[in-house]
């Protein structure tokens, strides 16, 4: 917190400097119109255009003071900045010439650490480019003329990109028609493959375009998008479309397999640590070669009276088609039984990862056995019965 | 100094229509078991995260998707293991009355069902409505005018027939008992599920010509 408020106290200082600053440079400009009706005097008779062409629109200065101020504002935060990393370097003992964002993430964490659940809500210092949003330069000249034609839009770049998505789909409707005409097909080979990317999501996209844009608008984006990409010769327009797709992780090999170990009897073990499932938490072991047999808190499988439970139990096992041959040893405790075979559930299918193949580890993940199911109980609302339930309406 | 404190609700709203309050992002996808899986395309779901297996999803040969949604409808106050234990000797009646009428029988063996999966598919199917009877006002008039059904809506209702006729019942006669017969009778195409539908349906034809109220 100590951060937060210094950071506010420099910022009121900031404050200051900036309004001297923009007196300051308020100053000039006074000056340049008390000089005007002088410099008419002289010369303008001969050259009205020259004159004119000095006039700063009202627009422009508003802008002008604006960016001087934003510019202001960023210089002292990167200075800010600055000190800040080389008080960080020096209370970690570290160069201060080499310390990276990596080094101040890791002594922000170490310094303030914090047990908020929302990983942005934490503290965190990062270089002002990162922090503030990126600002348009300015987008009309001196007389207040917009150089871009789209301007009265308000959102000059977003429409700009709406008529390029589509100027490239009638181009590519325009070839296939030519195409078709000659009876030439297009090319299997070089079709687009869309399975491992994604159109850029909301917020990515406006901070591309440096702009807002409304819901809607971002539907109508998408929508032009995937009718330039269905086209047989989207392959053609590959460098348009790829400035607005962001690839996908594949999932299927996010996590890394653990090596199993071996026992002092010869055999091979995986444990997974932290099964969790509502409340319930385990530890499980796996061990191969087995002869299926399942030991939960020292109990076998009629630890669990439920047979929802114990098919539960049993489904990765089957699934893999592991039942049999391996043996599993779970510590569980919190939580209800649906819970707890939950929690072993997926301990064992995380830890059979490590004996079956990968094509194996795939289904086993399309069958979702390995997500974790991070599903809670719904919290209980003042003013309500319960999470949802409402009081019974009486009048009076 | 860039302190971000949690400012941004845009990454709160979501422009695709999912669950309301789900855990899960939108993007997540249903789990695909062995068997569904070999229709699909591995490389279109290769990079799609996939949503938590629920406690009632199994591989067992007694897993049955409608078989699950029926169990559903049977629970009453979240008592799930006794709807379970409910539908079991629902299905262990219909499967008696079978074999005790296959040994009965003298000819044709093969016409007589004893696949319990099979009966109650067969019972649920025959008892699927395809229109509903909606109320409509126009000019001060209430019409009922013929809507035809979604898919889902149509399970659904002919599961709640079966069972509104199985619980409509003496006090001495178990669930799973009249469950079966309502059941039995369905899937041999009578009873009183059967004659509901075909009433509904027989009314619905008789008001098609209200059916231009459903867009005017």
């Amino acid at each position: 917190m100590s951060l937060r408020v210094l950071g506010l106290n420099l910022i009121k200082t900031n404050r200051n400097l900036l309004q001297t600053a923009v007196k300051n440079n308020g100053a000039p400009n006074a000056h340049a119109v008390a000089m005007a009706p002088y410099a008419t005097q002289v010369t303008v008779q001969a050259t009205p255009a020259a004159v004119q062409k000095q006039k700063v629109s009202k627009a422009m200065k508003a802008y002008l003071e604006r960016a001087n101020e934003h510019d202001e504002f960023m210089k002292t935060q990167h200075l800010e900045f600055q000190i800040g990393k080389r008080h960080l370097a020096n209370m970690m003992g570290a160069d201060a010439e080499t310390f990276t964002q990596q080094d101040i993430d890791e002594a922000i964490n170490y310094l303030f650490p914090s047990g908020l659940f929302d990983k942005r809500a934490r503290p965190s210092m990062r270089s002002p480019e990162e922090v503030f949003p990126a600002r348009k330069a300015a987008e009309f000249d001196e007389t207040g003329r917009p150089f871009h034609s789209m301007f009265y839009t308000g959102k000059p770049n977003y429409f700009q990109l709406l008529h390029d998505i589509v100027t490239e789909t009638n181009k590519l409707n325009d070839l296939e028609e030519r195409m078709l005409r000659r009876g030439n097909k297009p090319d299997e080979n070089q079709k687009l493959e869309m399975a491992g990317s994604q159109l850029l999501r909301k917020e990515q996209l406006e901070r591309v375009l440096v702009e807002h844009i409304a819901d809607i608008e971002y539907q109508n984006f998408t929508s032009a998008m995937e009718r330039l990409i269905i086209s047989p010769y989207a392959y053609k327009s590959k460098a348009f479309i790829e400035r607005f797709l962001k690839p996908l992780i594949d999932q299927s090999k996010q996590l890394e397999v653990p090596k199993p170990k071996i026992d002092e009897q010869g055999r091979q073990y995986v444990t997974t640590y932290e099964c969790l499932r509502k409340t319930a938490r385990a530890d499980v072991t796996v061990r191969l070669p087995g002869t299926g047999k399942i030991t939960i808190n020292g109990q076998d499988i009629s630890y669990f009276s439920l047979e929802e439970c114990r098919e539960q139990l049993l489904f990765p096992l089957s699934y893999s088609k592991m039942l049999g041959k391996v043996d599993v040893e779970a510590n569980v405790e919190g939580g209800g039984p649906s819970g707890q075979a939950g929690a072993i559930r997926w301990g064992i299918a995380m830890s059979l990862r490590s004996f079956v193949d990968q094509e194996m580890i795939e289904t086993m993940r399309l069958a979702g056995l390995l997500t974790r199911d991070y599903r809670r109980r719904e919290r209980k609302k003042f003013g309500q019965e319960g999470a949802r339930r409402k009081y019974t309406w009486k009048k009076r | 100094m860039g302190f971000v404190p949690y400012t941004t609700l845009s990454s709160l709203r979501t422009l695709k229509c999912c669950r309301l309050m789900s855990m899960y992002p939108p993007h997540f996808a249903e789990p695909i078991l062995k068997k569904d899986s070999e229709i699909i395309n591995k490389k279109d779901v290769s990079h799609v995260p996939i949503k938590a297996a629920p406690n009632d999803l199994s591989d067992s040969i007694f897993y049955g998707v409608l078989k699950n949604k029926l169990l559903k409808y049977i629970t009453k106050k979240g008592n799930g293991s006794l709807a379970k234990q409910l539908l079991t000797d629902t299905l262990e009646t219909i499967k008696r009355t079978q074999i005790e009428r296959l040994n009965l029988i003298n000819a044709e063996k093969e016409n007589v069902i004893i696949d319990t999966e099979r009966i109650l598919v067969n019972a649920i199917e025959n008892s699927r409505p395809l229109l509903q009877l909606s109320e409509i006002k126009r000019g001060g008039v209430k019409y009922q005018v013929p809507i035809p059904l979604t898919e889902k809506k149509s399970y659904f209702l002919a599961m709640k027939w079966l069972l509104d006729a199985a619980r409509e019942k003496d006090r001495k006669v178990h669930l799973p008992d009249k469950l079966a017969w309502e059941i039995l009778d369905a899937a041999h195409g009578q009873g009183r599920v059967i004659k509901k539908k075909d009433d509904l349906h027989r009314q619905c034809e008789s008001n098609r010509a209200y059916a231009h109220y459903r867009w005017s």
